[in-house]
């Protein structure tokens, strides 16, 4: 696979990100004409409230697919690791906190299975993670008999996922602390820059000296950790652990992630693309439950606006991969012949 | 090695299940219930040989499962409105050609990943779908079930339907320029294209051809029943990757046979009966359907690794 090696195309990301914030904003303006009550403090705090889960996701998986791989197995990592949560308290009586960190150990173990068949045995990824996928939501199903959930957790756990903190939901702080030790080490250390390397040319990567299983390995473990996490915070938000916890949120943190502008392909990207790309859907979902409260235009044709979101999200990401398939390859046609034709560089707007 | 070891192990994995069963549930082979569970996954079975295909030609396709549910629909609210089964049956194909003419175009021609590019359009099929029929059962007028047979003879169709549709497949995948296109394409695309072999037109030829094998799929399962639901293709993606993996299609492409498809699907078809038969909770069904990939893509990870020292 040929990388475009032009500073165009890094100005093109750098456009990218800024293209995303005039979305959110136009986002923003779009929804509170034509919505109601959405750019309240209230809503502010729902839209995040609700999208916590996804956006832990979406960070935990952007250092995968920058190494070029791809985890399908968050989603059902969550059922798992919510449902072990749920029996270590319910069943085992175990402290909710002390419950929470072994969740998260489990899904670093999880997310260890996966790095071993995948780094060890040199096992395409999204086989890999198709049949974990399959595994870990089977084994949640099994443990519950299919239908059983935990509910009755202390108040003192159920606060991390319905109160606030400091003004925001509380969750929302814990969301940052991980963006932000994410950011810090995809940009700012040198393992993290690694996943980059790897994901432009593992070869090329290897030649460096760097230690490719090793690290592109950890990028799964980080993945799954996390996955383990959001699960606990699902759980105190709801407060029921269900085998179902987190069915086709890995769709929506792929979509997060590829709207950010992280190349699918791998080796470009950054964290806070990813973010930006988690609030514009985020709030292109809220918003839509907005407008279904709209009243000039009749009830039926109001009512749809709410169920559009699923549709709308996955228009969205195709729309994404496609602008994003012509931004390389026109970037790709640039760095090969300059002086460029007389095209200019389609903007990318979503 | 064998050429066909994989075939041979699954088959005897297969044999042993079934000899098992013989002597512990002997009534697992009575012949209607063996009929029926045989007619019922045939449909999985025609999905499962356009998902071979696109495996042999390194590409993926996750969106089966929302077109096998789209093309039933369509060809269940034609049906119903009246339209001669004829044309539902030839519309259903039709709408699922189109639908992996789409993925075809995104992958082949803008050379977009077919995981990510198929995930994108399992949810919007899906949650198109959602959105026409609210999740509403379909019922089906009376001509519908079974083609207006009665039922062994429309059992009958079903079967040999599917089981002419994989031996035609099966001979094209040897015999024909177009199957060896999908294997060469599959190995080294570079390779076969220096070979005069176009690698765009033949991926894009076989998401088309998959979505229509999806469209045919949804017709017979559509037949098997009074009612269609909007989520009858829910983890029909799982189900056909499973069995063509575990039958030795490699999914680094360019390798398996469609005879080992069919083993998979009756290995795999045949695990959750047994759980029932030898008296185990079902809820383990799709635990062991992930194990088995994973074994599978071990096995093959192992395999690979041996012939490179």
């Amino acid at each position: 696979m040929s990388h475009p090696r032009s500073l165009s195309f890094k100005s093109l990301l750098a456009r990218h990100e800024a293209v995303l914030v005039f979305v959110i904003f136009f986002e923003i303006v779009l929804f509170q004409v034509l919505g109601r009550n959405f750019l309240t403090e209230r809503n502010f705090s729902n839209v995040f409230r609700h999208s916590v889960e996804i956006g832990l996701l979406a960070v935990a998986i952007t250092p995968v697919i920058l190494t070029g791989g791809i985890d399908l197995s968050v989603g059902s990592m969550m059922g798992l690791c919510a449902v072990l949560f749920g029996m270590m308290v319910n069943g085992l009586g175990m402290d909710p906190w002390l419950a929470g960190s072994a969740a998260v150990a489990c899904g670093a173990l999880g997310g260890g299975l996966n790095a071993a068949l995948i780094t060890r045995l040199n096992l395409p990824p999204l086989i890999v993670t198709l049949g974990t996928f399959s595994l870990f939501r089977g084994l949640a199903e099994a443990l519950t008999k299919g239908a059983e959930s935990y509910s009755g957790f202390p108040d003192s756990f159920l606060a991390l996922g319905n109160s606030n903190f400091a003004g925001l939901p509380t969750q929302i702080w814990v969301f940052f602390a991980v963006a932000a030790g994410i950011w810090f080490l995809v940009h700012r250390t040198t393992f993290g820059r690694s996943f980059r390397a790897i994901g432009y040319s593992p070869e090329g990567a290897r030649y460096a000296g760097i230690p490719v299983a090793r690290n592109t390995g950890l990028a799964y473990v980080i993945a799954g950790a996390v996955a383990g996490l959001a699960a606990v915070i699902l759980v105190a938000r709801l407060g029921e652990a269900r085998a179902n916890a987190g069915i086709g949120y890995e769709l929506l943190a792929i979509t997060a992630v590829v709207l950010g502008g992280v190349s699918i392909f791998g080796g470009s990207g950054t964290v806070f693309g990813t973010f930006l790309g988690w609030i514009a859907l985020a709030i292109l979902n809220n918003g839509l439950t907005r407008i279904s409260d709209f009243k000039i235009m009749d009830q039926t044709v109001a009512s749809v606006a709410r169920e559009l979101s699923g549709l709308l999200t996955g228009l969205l990401l195709l729309t994404a991969l496609a602008i994003g398939a012509s931004i390389k390859t026109l970037a790709v046609r640039r760095a090969r012949n300059q002086p460029v034709p007389t095209s200019k560089p389609e903007p990318a707007t979503q | 090695m064998n050429k066909y070891f994989r075939e041979i192990t699954v088959a005897s994995a297969l044999g042993l299940l079934l000899l098992s069963l013989a002597i512990c549930a002997p009534h697992f082979f009575q012949f209607q219930p063996f009929t029926s569970r045989l007619t019922s996954q045939m449909p999985v079975l025609v999905a499962a040989i356009g998902i071979a295909l696109v495996i042999m030609s390194r590409q993926i396709d996750i969106s089966i499962g929302s077109q096998f549910s789209m093309c039933a629909i369509i060809a269940g609210v034609m049906a119903a409105s009246g339209l001669p089964l004829g044309v539902s049956i030839v519309a259903a194909i039709g709408a699922g050609a189109m639908m992996g003419a789409l993925n075809g175009v995104l992958v082949a021609y803008l050379g977009l990943p077919s995981i990510v590019v198929t995930l994108a359009t399992m949810v919007t099929w899906q949650e198109a779908l959602r959105l026409w029929q609210q999740g509403r059962l379909l019922n089906l007028p009376d001509g519908v079930q079974w083609f207006g047979l009665s039922q062994p003879a429309g059992q009958t169709v079903v079967i040999s339907l599917s089981f002419v549709l994989l031996i035609g497949a099966a001979l094209a995948m040897k015999h024909l320029s177009a199957g060896r296109f999908i294997y060469a394409i599959g190995t080294d695309a570079e390779a076969a294209r220096l070979a005069g072999i176009d690698p765009k037109r033949t991926t894009f030829g076989v998401f088309v051809l998959m979505g229509a094998l999806a469209g045919l799929a949804a017709v017979l399962n559509l037949v098997q029943s009074p009612q269609v639901q909007p989520n009858c293709g829910d983890g029909l993606e799982l189900k056909t990757i499973a069995a063509a993996v575990v039958g030795g299609v490699a999914i680094s492409g360019g390798r398996g046979t469609l005879w080992g498809v069919l083993l998979g699907i009756l290995l795999l078809a045949n695990v959750n009966p047994a759980l029932t038969h030898f008296h185990q909770p079902p809820y383990w069904e799709k635990a062991i359907q992930g194990l088995v990939i994973l074994l599978a893509v071990l096995a093959d990870g192992l395999r690979s690794r041996k012939n490179q020292i």
